[in-house]
């Protein structure tokens, strides 16, 4: 780790010590974890580069799914959506529309990117949800397996499951540059939609909680991306 | 709503027209003799036939498929006929073909994200061939599929930027939206061809194991140059952009991570020591030994190689993989010299022939894995039963299926066709054995 991550880590955990003694915990929705508001380190310095400039970044307090939405949950909402039977525990794959529709019928909403990055890495800026070491046992590799099923099931630092790897996330944002990026690219703008945390079917680079890519909000093709809600605290 | 197009009386007035060996212009020239004997009473079906022949001299394929009895030098004869004429995409030679009606005319259009993987081993296989033959002829073919990973260079209009495959046409075919990523362009440099982006290091490997063979068994001086020149190209671009694939939009391809900073897979550092090797050995620069070996020294590329194989678990094997394994070490083993290095490369490929040893013959690419392996160690493995396996080699079925494909409306169409898979796994096997005395040219 460099000196200034160090040195904006314990600034950052300073500040979050402080904002915690004021802050209640509050009990977040069943299936949800609760996240606290407050700065965490955003994107990276060794990505591509639309993950620049790595920087300070905030959120407020908010609760987000503590797993990917499954068919069998999609389908509660959706009853003409179909699937195996022995899927129903697998995360669902669906366009941006129907995510963002599925999130506003269990009265959440898709979380923004920041919210996402926020609650996959906490606050220290790590490469991957549980730190920087990459392990295949950490990972929901095969399409073929449920949501939570690594063989090490690690978390993130709020409790998150499968937040690296399974199945891509649908964020709410546009794919624009961060504020201070000069790399110029034809695809930012209001047509691609940011979906975060890889899936089964990439290298492991793209499972990086800094990493972003840019899809077609209907148009998705064999990209595999599904929901994780968030809910905001009143 | 889906609706159903039943083709099978078209395709089959179709076959019966292609299944004939005589050539499509002789058949119009016996058109025009008999148009000629009722000038007058056959007037309307002048234009009936020209209505017709016109696309079938387009829709013309290779018909003739081999037997499973045959002899096994007839078998490749015959699947490399069927793979030149119906496989072929100005050199490109491609995966999966859909002959028409779903299919396009010319060239036949099936799904191409893989095509770099039969185009660099027919490569593979006429160079071995002409090793052998020193035919002209042989190498003529394999110079015009070298021509082909060229134009797949050019393309793009990104020096060393490589596609996956290319179409000649101005137009959106239908398999871009259903078959694989929507990674498709169209061509500035190329006007009139759209090309597929996203190159990952399944096909990164395809072009240094292709060229590399070529340029050592076949490729004359000047092919020598210019394969040398488009290796430097291809590689010194992944160099300059930190070790990572990097696609028109400035981004790491999905699968093209050999980043020394960046998380990646064991194959994937055995790739990039693979294609540095190939290319230090057929440029002469030193740039790619120095990165050669700054991997291993900085990074420990030499050391991370060494599990490539997952073993354990069990279920998490792949032979797909041991695929691009079985080719970079083909290619590094001949070529390194340090004993610690080769010993190295040794302990990858002893953790594959755990694998490998017992393994069925259940693909083409499974029996080139055990030649592969002798090769590279001398050790006699070819059991009577795994000598049959070989000679049971075959290449692929036509088979007829329905394609879903898609309206511009978003609604779908079911259209019956015809598809064929590829061959050229098994070519490859056949020269590479009998070029290293694997295979008796009378099997």
């Amino acid at each position: 780790m460099n000196p200034m991550k160090i040195a904006l880590s314990f600034l950052i955990l300073i500040i979050s010590l402080h904002h915690a003694v004021g802050q209640e915990k509050p009990t977040p929705p069943e299936g949800m974890v609760y996240v606290p508001a407050g700065e965490f380190i955003m994107g990276s310095t060794y990505g591509d580069p639309d993950e620049r400039p790595q920087q300070i970044a905030s959120t407020k307090a908010f609760c987000i799914d503590k797993y990917e939405v499954s068919n069998a949950e999609f389908a509660e909402f959706d009853p003409t959506f179909k699937f195996p039977p022995e899927k129903k525990n697998n995360a669902v794959i669906v366009t941006w529309s129907k995510a963002n529709a599925y999130a506003k019928w269990a009265g959440k909403r898709l979380p923004t990117e920041k919210e996402w990055e926020k609650a996959a890495r906490g606050i220290d800026g790590r490469v991957f949800p549980w730190g920087d070491t990459y392990d295949n046992t950490y990972v929901v590799w095969d399409q073929k397996e449920t949501r939570g099923a690594s063989i090490a099931k690690p978390a993130s630092p709020y409790g998150c499951y499968d937040m690296a790897g399974s199945v891509w996330e649908w964020t709410s944002d546009w794919y624009k540059p961060y504020p201070g990026n000069k790399v110029p690219m034809e695809q930012y703008g209001e047509t691609y939609k940011v979906m975060r945390g890889g899936s089964n079917f990439n290298n492991h680079s793209f499972i990086r909680t800094s990493q972003r890519y840019y899809v077609l909000p209907e148009k998705i093709h064999v990209y595999p991306v599904g929901i994780r809600c968030v809910k905001d605290i009143n | 709503m889906n609706e159903l197009i039943e083709v099978d009386e078209i395709l089959s007035k179709k076959n019966k027209f292609n299944q004939t060996n005589i050539p499509k212009t002789l058949l119009l020239i016996d058109h025009k003799q008999e148009i000629a004997m009722h000038k007058y009473r056959l007037l309307p079906l002048v234009t009936v036939c020209i209505f017709f022949a016109i696309p079938n001299i387009f829709a013309q394929k290779v018909n003739e498929f081999p037997k499973k009895t045959d002899p096994l030098y007839k078998k490749v004869e015959m699947f490399d006929r069927l793979m030149l004429g119906n496989h072929w995409n100005e050199g490109a030679i491609m995966q999966h073909v859909i002959f028409p009606p779903a299919g396009l005319e010319q060239p036949i259009v099936g799904s191409q994200a893989d095509c770099l993987d039969p185009t660099s081993e027919m490569l593979a296989a006429y160079s071995h061939k002409y090793a052998i033959t020193k035919d002209t002829k042989d190498r003529k073919i394999a110079n015009e599929i070298f021509e082909a990973i060229l134009k797949l260079e050019k393309v793009t209009g990104v020096a060393g930027l490589v596609a996956r495959s290319f179409n000649k046409t101005n137009e959106p075919l239908w398999h871009e939206e259903v078959m694989w990523y929507h990674e498709w362009h169209q061509s500035t440099s190329m006007p009139g061809y759209r090309w597929l982006g996203d190159l990952s290091a399944d096909k990164f490997t395809s072009i240094f194991y292709g060229v590399g063979t070529f340029w050592e068994l076949c490729a004359d001086t000047e092919y020598k140059d210019k394969a040398a020149a488009l290796l430097d190209r291809f590689i010194g671009r992944v160099v300059d952009n930190n070790f990572k694939l990097t696609d028109l939009d400035g981004k790491m391809t999905l699968w093209g991570n050999f980043c020394p900073n960046l998380p990646h897979q064991e194959l994937n550092s055995l790739e990039m020591l693979a294609a540095l090797k190939v290319t230090h050995h057929i440029t002469g620069k030193e740039r790619y030994n120095a990165a050669y070996h700054m991997l291993i020294d900085r990074y420990h590329y030499d050391d991370h190689q060494i599990n490539s194989k997952i073993l354990f678990p069990k279920e998490w094997r792949n032979v797909g993989d041991d695929y691009h394994a079985a080719r970079s070490l083909y290619m590094i083993m001949r070529l390194e010299t340090d004993p610690n290095l080769l010993n190295k490369y040794r302990m990858n490929l002893n953790r594959h022939w755990y694998d490998w040893k017992d393994i069925d013959f259940t693909w083409e690419s499974n029996i080139w894995f055990l030649m592969v392996y002798k090769v590279l160690t001398g050790e006699d493995i070819f059991t009577e039963e795994k000598k049959q396996g070989i000679k049971d080699m075959w290449g692929f079925e036509r088979n007829t299926r329905e394609f879903k494909i898609p309206q511009k409306d978003g609604s779908f169409k079911m259209v019956r066709s015809e598809e064929e898979r590829t061959a050229a796994a098994m070519i490859r096997n056949y020269w590479f054995g009998r070029y290293y005395g694997i295979i008796d040219e009378k099997w």
